[in-house]
């Protein structure tokens, strides 16, 4: 589980060049493309070409390896109508979402202290980093020991995921406060708290939600490592259910399913940031 | 006239890691004055607005204001060269951030009368991003004196901004600190034009370590922001003594980057 490297990004110019600054930099390919609708009608053909290869491989595939696009959306239809897919995915999203938010939480206050008390972030940061660099697949026998299968443990996987890649941006952004504004703001006389919470803090903001969109794809990764490796339930469970058993319309169709989830989560979580990052357009 | 120095620095040296940045200054202002401290590059002209402003203790000396040593925010107000706007506040949030200690309505009330008083209170509302550099530098300078400082401690200013934007915001200086019972402003700027358009007195500083190397009173009729300095006949000898002591500080300071270009020119 979350075995990609994560690491706390250096500086601004970085965050700038994230994937989807890019296009908009480079500007349009294609005429109109700038235009919301014509970016929907590019996604919209990227997908049917996507389904068309799909359907061309499931033809070509001997058959019970991999099935078609409209066996998948049958299958889909039939989870949902035999009430398999709702409950899956309810136990799944309760993992997800609780063991994500406590990361999000508790590694933004762990980021922002260890950026603030540089004793605390000198003293810790050689372990946060080490742990964030250690394969957290191999902790999950001691998570099992000390924890069982259950709910708990399922919480745990997720947020040892999530949480790292959370405290490491927070960490960074601040360290990363500008010199010049904590200058300023020392001139006006601000207290050590009004800075922080003026200056400093909304300055850590695009890194920790960086951090936070890093950390969201590692919780739903492990959400699946979770409810595969502790008891068996929820999306995960359904995957090693339809995985063994050869049944591949089923089994994509949960694929499916987790995709939907993570673009979601994503786009949320891009319109979040939008919203609170609205100073650094313009 | 004599005025009564209430920012005063009595011998004053300050070390960097050993090294010495300025040395053995003594300087008064009083408030109304405008005090230009006019330097090459690394003169420490800088580092003398910080312990102005209480944020650096000197190493050698005293620094006092109004007779106690100076804390930051008390008294001094300080504007930057780069603006320093907080990006993600608004134009009038960016002001109330000087006023910590007030009630809300009173910040309100204050951030209104300072905004109009540099002519940008229709952009109150606005983000920094979507301003150009002579208003940000005008908002800097509402934040500035929002809290009614004794003194503005003015490190370049203007020298980010275009020449027409730079004069303008010249005269709209004097003009904000002009009025009675106005702030004394101490004035850092290398461009010996700048100096004479603005000071009342200009302190020559020598490169590293900075020592005074002259003191020169203007002889210019206030108001000056009604009548410009430049048309009078006392204007052009003092700006050719002054250019010519800035000229020979940083020929002859060894570590200039001008300093071996003059030799070789000599030799």
């Amino acid at each position: 589980m979350g075995e990609r490297t994560v690491t706390a990004m250096p500086d601004r110019s970085e965050a700038r060049t994230q994937a989807e600054d890019a296009p908009r930099a480079r500007g349009p390919a294609v005429p109109g493309a700038e235009t919301a609708l014509g970016t929907a009608l590019l996604r919209l053909g990227f997908l049917g070409l996507v389904l068309i290869v799909w359907a061309l491989a499931a033809r070509a595939a001997p058959p019970g390896l991999f099935a078609s696009p409209l066996a998948v959306a049958q299958a889909l239809g039939r989870l949902v109508a035999e009430g398999r897919l709702l409950p899956a995915l309810g136990a799944s999203l309760q993992v997800y979402l609780l063991g994500t938010g406590l990361a999000i939480v508790a590694g933004a206050a762990l980021g922002c202290a260890m950026g603030t008390f540089r004793l605390l972030g000198r003293t810790l940061d050689i372990y946060v980093m080490a742990l964030a660099a250690t394969p957290r697949v191999a902790f999950i026998p001691l998570i099992i020991v000390a924890l069982g299968l259950g709910l708990q443990a399922k919480l745990l996987i997720v947020f040892l995921g999530a949480v790292m890649p959370v405290i490491l941006n927070a960490y960074a952004g601040v360290r990363a406060a500008d010199p010049e504004l904590v200058e300023m703001a020392r001139a006006t006389g601000a207290s050590r708290p009004r800075i922080l919470r003026h200056v400093v803090l909304p300055g850590a903001l695009p890194y920790l939600m960086t951090g936070i969109r890093i950390g969201a794809t590692i919780g739903l990764i492990n959400t699946v490592v979770a409810e595969l490796y502790t008891a068996i339930s929820g999306l995960g469970g359904l995957l090693a259910v339809y995985g063994s058993r050869f049944r591949m319309a089923e089994y994509l169709a949960v694929v499916v399913v987790l995709a939907l989830i993570g673009a979601a989560v994503t786009e949320a979580l891009r319109l979040i940031e939008k919203r609170l990052l609205r100073w650094r357009e313009a | 006239m004599e005025l009564k120095p209430e920012l005063g620095l009595r011998q004053v040296g300050l070390r960097f890691g050993g090294r010495p940045v300025v040395e053995g200054i003594d300087l008064g202002v009083a408030k109304g004055e405008v005090l230009v401290l006019l330097g090459p590059s690394g003169c420490g002209k800088t580092s003398l607005l910080r312990l102005m402003a209480g944020l650096i203790a000197p190493n050698a000396g005293q620094v006092t204001l109004n007779g106690a040593p100076p804390r930051p925010g008390q008294g001094t107000a300080m504007v930057f060269q780069s603006y320093r706007l907080l990006p993600w506040k608004t134009v009038a949030q960016n002001v109330a951030f000087a006023l910590p200690d007030l009630a809300p309505a009173a910040v309100a009330q204050r951030v209104a009368e300072v905004l109009a008083l540099v002519g940008l209170a229709r952009v109150a509302d606005a983000l920094p991003a979507q301003l150009s550099g002579g208003m940000k530098q005008r908002v800097a300078l509402a934040r500035a004196l929002a809290p009614r400082p004794d003194f503005l401690l003015m490190d370049e200013p203007f020298a980010a901004l275009d020449a027409q934007a730079r004069e303008l915001m010249q005269m709209e200086l004097l003009r904000l600190t002009g009025a009675q019972g106005g702030p004394g402003v101490v004035f850092v700027t290398h461009s010996v034009d700048e100096a004479l358009v603005l000071a009342d007195r200009i302190v020559l500083l020598s490169p590293r370590p900075g020592r005074i190397l002259a003191r020169v009173e203007l002889p210019f009729a206030a108001p000056r922001w009604r009548e410009d300095p430049r048309s009078h006949p006392a204007y052009a000898d003092l700006r050719a003594r002054l250019w010519a002591q800035l000229r020979d500080a940083v020929l002859n300071d060894p570590q200039s980057d001008f300093h071996r270009a003059a030799a070789d020119l000599r030799s």
